[in-house]
């Protein structure tokens, strides 16, 4: 991996998170002459022209939406450098402050989820490549085509319907003292992964039968190399040639896999958040649509694209660490 | 006359052309069965008012509502409004096939027109396109469609816009790295030499080579579209006068029959939404069998079995790239890495064309000199060597870049 390569791609990052700030800025004023109408659309019953117009001007001073378009968007930009990603209009603080908030309880979903899938995933799919054709195997294929064609909201629908309302065995909405009175203790933890176990069954249902679809067509694949062979002949047991000598080779393309997730792990869960009434970014987020907070979509935005970038950077230089073969702008 | 005989010639091949697609999807086993669910789902889509036993718009029905599956109606009533169920899951087949299709042509459209660009074209126009690429691969799809339906509103003709243009970007880079490779062939060489303009050869020798690629995709696109659309109706953020799937679980959901144990109302929308997807799967994977029969069996399920589930569109395409990697063949999503695989067959491939190119290009010298000389040779021959030998010299270096570029990535990886 040469230097200049890793400069290239940071810089590369860099501006597109750039591009990425100037569309986030500019969504919101699409249609609309003055972005103080966003917030207050029309006039309500009663009220005359002049006290509409005093209101939007008070809007404009508190939310630094005075002065013409690209001074606001220099005042964003440089807002944005001191890690200010602006003021939210319906719950009055800042916005980073209450990503920051809701942050931890998305990771707790879509970490345990990404770990749980990855784990599963690749011993199934180790499994079925052993057992190639025969009915392991063929489970998997079947259970891909389902878990591919149902979309994973209606899975969590049938969980929380069946294990949530019908069997009671696990809660089918979170307990929102779990978060207001969360203090390390043993309980409160315990209480988490209870209230979580809905929403991370549904997510990773999808998730183990892709994983464990990559793992066997990847093992399949490298169990046809020659030195597969040559260590089935040198009288290797079974299990030392799937772990010590396939599977090491063959996890190459699940880190792709694993750090394509990793970017997607905190833009992910929106759908499942709602329906378990999870308190994380993704119900953050519609609520602050459904509220018009321009301030607080565009930064919640702003804040997943960033660790997109960030998360598929580490993954490239990840990956060629791993991998002897690839040298990064070698040439 | 002359016209009129002509355009029924191309019409009648056309028809000939389609109806022997349709046979092969036909023939193979995958590909019936989606075309069995397809034809069976269109058919309630196109005839919903004549089959629909009552009006599922119809709201007022307070004496029904809420009540169980029976013979009078089929899958019980909506809790609250008293809606016909199994009309409303009939209804809903309408704004999944149309969302899904349109927005599946229209990505074909927009990918292809756009890959080819940047592949064929290259320079500027490449960087700028996969740039956007870039950009748009990194914000989140979900979110970006909803902000997008906030500021235009969800009207069928805003979500088919905002759905294809933020559904494109994955088609465009599978196209972009296809006509790559194919730019270098031999005919596209030939059209080059021969004078043909860039525009020309786009559409007749580049875009026919890729059309299998948009066919397969624009089948795994729409089902793509068909589960991201009733994910953005579940969420209430679709069209609300319009019934669909997405819609009809939302309410379920918010109107209590999980407390009720109305199975029903929850487990019919997600049947709709299950064989839709899983026909225009079943067409795409056959379509792929039948267009590519390098391709095996496994690889190809791992192509669409990955994410479309939880994810949206451009994790089908990106998934697409894994499949290539896992092969041995490395391409990152990085620009620089991206041109380090087909640049090795570009240079293979260019390397035996230089020497073809310079024949020509002797041949033509020779037409030019025998032409000065008074010899009878027909104007187009000339103009075509002249051609020729102005293009043989960029061939050549063309072709001793390329080798350079191995050369020094073998040396790079020594």
């Amino acid at each position: 991996m040469k230097a200049s390569y890793v400069i290239k791609r940071i810089l590369l990052t860099l501006f597109i998170f750039f591009v990425v700030v100037t569309l986030c800025f500019f969504i919101p004023r699409i249609g609309v002459d003055d972005p103080a109408s966003r917030y207050y659309p029309a006039q309500t019953a009663g009220m005359t022209d002049a006290e509409y117009e005093a209101i939007k001007e008070l809007v404009r001073q508190q939310y630094g939406l005075d002065g013409s378009t690209f001074q606001q968007y220099i005042t964003y930009l440089g807002n944005l450098f001191t890690g200010d990603l602006g003021t939210s209009y319906t719950k009055n603080e800042p916005v980073i402050d209450l990503i920051a908030e809701r942050l931890p309880w998305t990771l707790v979903l879509s970490v345990s989820n990404l770990l749980i899938s990855l784990v599963i995933g690749v011993i199934i799919g180790t499994m079925a490549a052993w057992r190639r054709g025969r009915w392991q195997d063929r489970a998997l294929l079947n259970a891909s085509t389902f878990t591919t064609a149902l979309p994973a909201f209606f899975i969590a629908l049938i969980l929380s319907f069946y294990l949530g309302f019908e069997w009671e065995i696990f809660p089918a909405y979170t307990d929102q003292n779990m978060v207001a009175g969360f203090d390390w203790s043993w309980e409160a933890i315990s209480k988490v992964a209870y209230n979580a176990s809905l929403p991370v069954f549904a997510m990773a249902i999808g998730s183990i039968v892709s994983y464990g679809q990559a793992t066997r067509n990847s093992v399949i694949a490298v169990s046809e190399d020659d030195f597969i062979l040559t260590a089935k002949a040198k009288g290797l047991s079974n299990n030392k040639v799937i772990y010590g000598h396939t599977l090491r080779n063959a996890l190459l393309p699940i880190v792709t896999q694993f750090g394509m997730n990793v970017s997607t792990l905190i833009g992910g869960a929106v759908v499942i958040e709602q329906i378990f009434n999870w308190n994380g970014m993704g119900t953050l987020f519609l609520t602050a649509n459904s509220n018009n907070d321009y301030p607080l979509m565009m930064g919640i935005m702003i804040f997943m694209s960033a660790f997109a970038l960030v998360a598929n950077l580490l993954t490239d230089f990840v990956y060629c660490l791993l991998d002897p073969r690839v040298t990064l702008g070698g040439r | 006359m002359k016209t009129l005989k002509y355009i029924g010639c191309k019409l009648l091949r056309a028809l000939y052309a389609i109806g022997r697609f349709f046979k092969k999807l036909w023939m193979h086993k995958q590909g019936r069965i989606g075309l069995i669910i397809f034809a069976f789902l269109a058919i309630l889509a196109i005839f919903a008012p004549l089959i629909a036993p009552y009006d599922p718009y119809d709201v007022t029905q307070r004496a029904a509502k809420g009540s169980t599956p029976s013979w009078e109606h089929l899958l019980g009533t909506s809790i609250t409004t008293g809606q016909d169920i199994f009309s409303m899951l009939i209804y809903g087949t309408r704004s999944s096939l149309s969302i899904g299709l349109i927005t599946g042509l229209v990505i074909a459209v927009l990918g292809s027109l756009l890959g080819v660009a940047a592949g064929y074209l290259g320079g500027w126009v490449d960087t700028v396109i996969m740039r956007i690429v870039d950009v748009l691969l990194v914000i989140p799809t979900l979110p970006l469609v909803i902000v997008m339906t906030n500021v235009l509103g969800t009207s069928y003709v805003v979500i088919v816009i905002v759905f294809a243009a933020f559904g494109w970007t994955g088609l465009a880079r599978v196209v972009r790295s296809q006509v790559m490779l194919i730019k270098n062939a031999n005919y596209v060489k030939a059209a080059e030499i021969a004078g043909a303009s860039r525009w020309y050869i786009m559409w007749r020798h580049i875009l026919p080579a890729v059309s299998n690629l948009l066919i397969m995709s624009t089948a795994l696109t729409s089902a793509g579209i068909m589960v991201a659309e009733a994910g953005l109706s579940f969420l209430g953020l679709g069209n609300p006068t319009a019934i669909s799937w997405g819609k009809m679980l939302a309410d379920a959901q918010s109107s209590g029959a999980m407390l009720f144990g109305h199975w029903w109302s929850i487990l019919a929308p997600g049947v709709g939404i299950f064989l839709s997807v899983y026909s225009f799967m079943r067409i795409g994977l056959a379509l792929e069998e039948i267009l590519n029969p390098r391709m095996r069996k496994g690889s190809n399920m791992l192509k669409v079995f990955k994410h479309l589930n939880n994810t949206y569109l451009e994790e089908v395409f990106a998934s697409m790239d894994d499949v290539s990697k896992m092969k041995g063949e490395y391409q990152a999503p990085s620009p620089v890495l991206e041109e380090a695989g087909p640049s090795d067959i570009a240079a293979e491939m260019a390397a035996p064309e230089g020497a073809a190119v310079e024949e020509v290009a002797a041949a033509g010298v020779a037409g030019a000199q025998a032409a000065a000389a008074g010899a009878f040779v027909p104007a187009a021959q000339i103009a075509a060597a002249e051609q020729a030998a102005a293009e043989a010299p960029f061939a050549e270096a063309r072709a001793e870049d390329a080798a350079a570029e191995v050369n020094a990535e073998k040396g790079g990886e020594r």
